[in-house]
């Protein structure tokens, strides 16, 4: 899940983009894990993510996901990971998950001191904690602002760059939706760490200040 | 991945899909893979739905279509003959798939995605210690890719400083010399999505190894993503975060936390 470290966007973007997802240890509590986990996944399921998934299963916006089924099928040492777009719900899972006192390893991607603060009225003290540097090397192969802001919403790179152009471009010409592109673009993610919510925001906002190399002054 | 060209009828839906853009339109109008550029992560092959129809059905429709100038705008998620084929990888190609593809598990960690764990169990390995820092280098991401010589490149500008490398990590057990960074020879010409090294060291010689990041960063020519990472103290601060700053690179906002409530949780005193 390094793959969730790298999200782009600006600070009101980024508040909308709290994941929360499992990790185990080999040799320390990966071994019997598999009830720990679809416990936490039915936690995070009560409080109705944006996207939910286990990297080896698939996510909810896949054809022919059901989350039940998906979270009966999880096995030992999986991870699964859980979307939500608001601090609050945020907060709740986390007291939740306190209270089920698992033992599998649980980690936040989201504005660091945000989590901090949601840590602290839980009770607890955050234990380690990961910044980006952000992306160095051959910048100049990358695409526009807006289409990184996408993309790094899946760090393992699904999402890839032509297709979410062609998303913007079928928003653009009424083709599609805000929902349907972001959904589209959330089905390529296998471990439902991409925020659909986010970018139909994202799309939305095109929308109504101007698409790739079109923007309103 | 390869394409039957039996069945293709190039609509050209996997290029879109295609995390590489590896895909084109060959002359007789059927799509083909650039197995050079292929990083073998089965996006195409697990998003696009097989509609199931007759190539031959396919392309009369089309004809007729275009005959009376229509056109058919179909969804984007579809393949409508199943024409993509995953193949059986043989080493070291499966490499691709293994660092690519998230839903294989590294066979050396037992992890799936990247196969990394890094801060993520922390709280009950211990990896990071008080007074240590972790660096996490992707080199490849975001959606550029790379060919492990890069890797090897990043590598080999990072050993002379005697990091720790994780030793769980998948690039570190392709690492045939970790004095040099060296890797092995046969597997410099694979290319994946991205690969991530994963080491450590005693927090403060942090802006050393960033000089050294920031001199290789031009000789590869990809992208490299980079994190770092450190156990919390007491109050929750986090200690790399004064010392990257002032030696003048910029964090975040946003970050990975871990919540310290795996078990049992690692103590300071464990060897």
């Amino acid at each position: 899940m390094t793959n969730t470290l790298h999200r782009q966007g600006t600070l009101e973007s980024l508040k909308q983009d709290y994941m929360i997802f499992v990790h185990t240890a080999k040799g320390k509590n990966r071994e019997g894990s598999a009830e720990k986990i679809r416990e936490f996944m039915k936690i995070c399921l009560k409080h109705n993510p944006v996207n939910m998934g286990d990297v080896k299963l698939g996510s909810m916006h896949q054809d022919g996901v059901v989350m039940e089924q998906l979270i009966a099928n999880q096995g030992d040492g999986t991870v699964g990971a859980a979307v939500f777009t608001d601090l609050d719900t945020l907060q709740k899972v986390v007291e939740e998950l306190i209270v089920a006192d698992l033992g599998i390893c649980i980690n936040i991607t989201g504005l660091l001191e945000e989590v901090r603060a949601c840590c602290r009225k839980a009770g607890i003290t955050r234990h380690s904690a990961e910044h980006s540097l952000g992306i160095w090397g051959a910048k100049d192969r990358l695409p526009e602002r807006e289409v990184m802001e996408f993309n790094t919403m899946c760090g393992h790179g699904m999402v890839s760059f032509n297709l979410i152009r062609k998303m913007i471009e079928q928003v653009r010409m009424r083709r599609m939706t805000p929902k349907q592109a972001a959904r589209m673009m959330a089905k390529c993610c296998m471990c439902g760490a991409f925020n659909p919510a986010r970018a139909e925001a994202l799309l939305e906002g095109m929308r109504a200040s101007g698409f790739l190399y079109s923007r309103r002054g | 991945m390869d394409i039957d060209k039996k069945k293709c009828v190039g609509c050209g839906n996997c290029h879109i899909i295609c995390t590489m853009g590896a895909i084109s339109l060959d002359a007789d109008g059927q799509s083909v893979i650039n197995q050079e550029a292929c990083v073998e992560c089965g996006t195409c092959d697990r998003v696009l739905r097989n509609e199931g129809y007759q190539p031959w059905a396919v392309r009369a429709i089309r004809k007729v279509l275009t005959l009376c100038k229509l056109g058919y705008l179909a969804d984007a998620d579809l393949c409508p003959t199943g024409a993509l084929t995953p193949p059986d990888l043989t080493w070291p190609r499966v490499l691709r798939a293994q660092f690519s593809n998230p839903t294989v598990v590294h066979p050396g960690t037992g992890v799936p995605g990247r196969g990394t764990d890094e801060i993520k169990s922390n709280d009950v390995t211990g990896r990071l210690r008080h007074g240590e820092a972790g660096l996490v280098v992707e080199v490849g991401r975001p959606g550029i890719g790379a060919f492990f010589r890069d890797v090897e490149r990043v590598a080999m500008a990072l050993a002379p400083l005697e990091p720790v490398f994780e030793p769980e990590n998948p690039v570190t057990l392709l690492i045939s010399d970790l004095k040099t960074g060296r890797m092995r020879e046969e597997v410099l010409g694979e290319k994946v999505l991205s690969a991530i090294i994963e080491l450590k060291t005693g927090i403060e010689r942090i802006p050393e190894f960033l000089a050294a990041l920031e001199r290789v960063q031009h000789q590869v020519d990809t992208v490299i993503s980079v994190g770092i990472a450190s156990r919390c103290l007491a109050d929750g601060t986090i200690p790399h975060e004064a010392l990257v700053k002032k030696a003048g690179y910029t964090l975040s906002p946003n970050g990975k936390t871990n919540l310290g409530l795996g078990r049992p949780l690692f103590r300071e005193d464990e060897p």
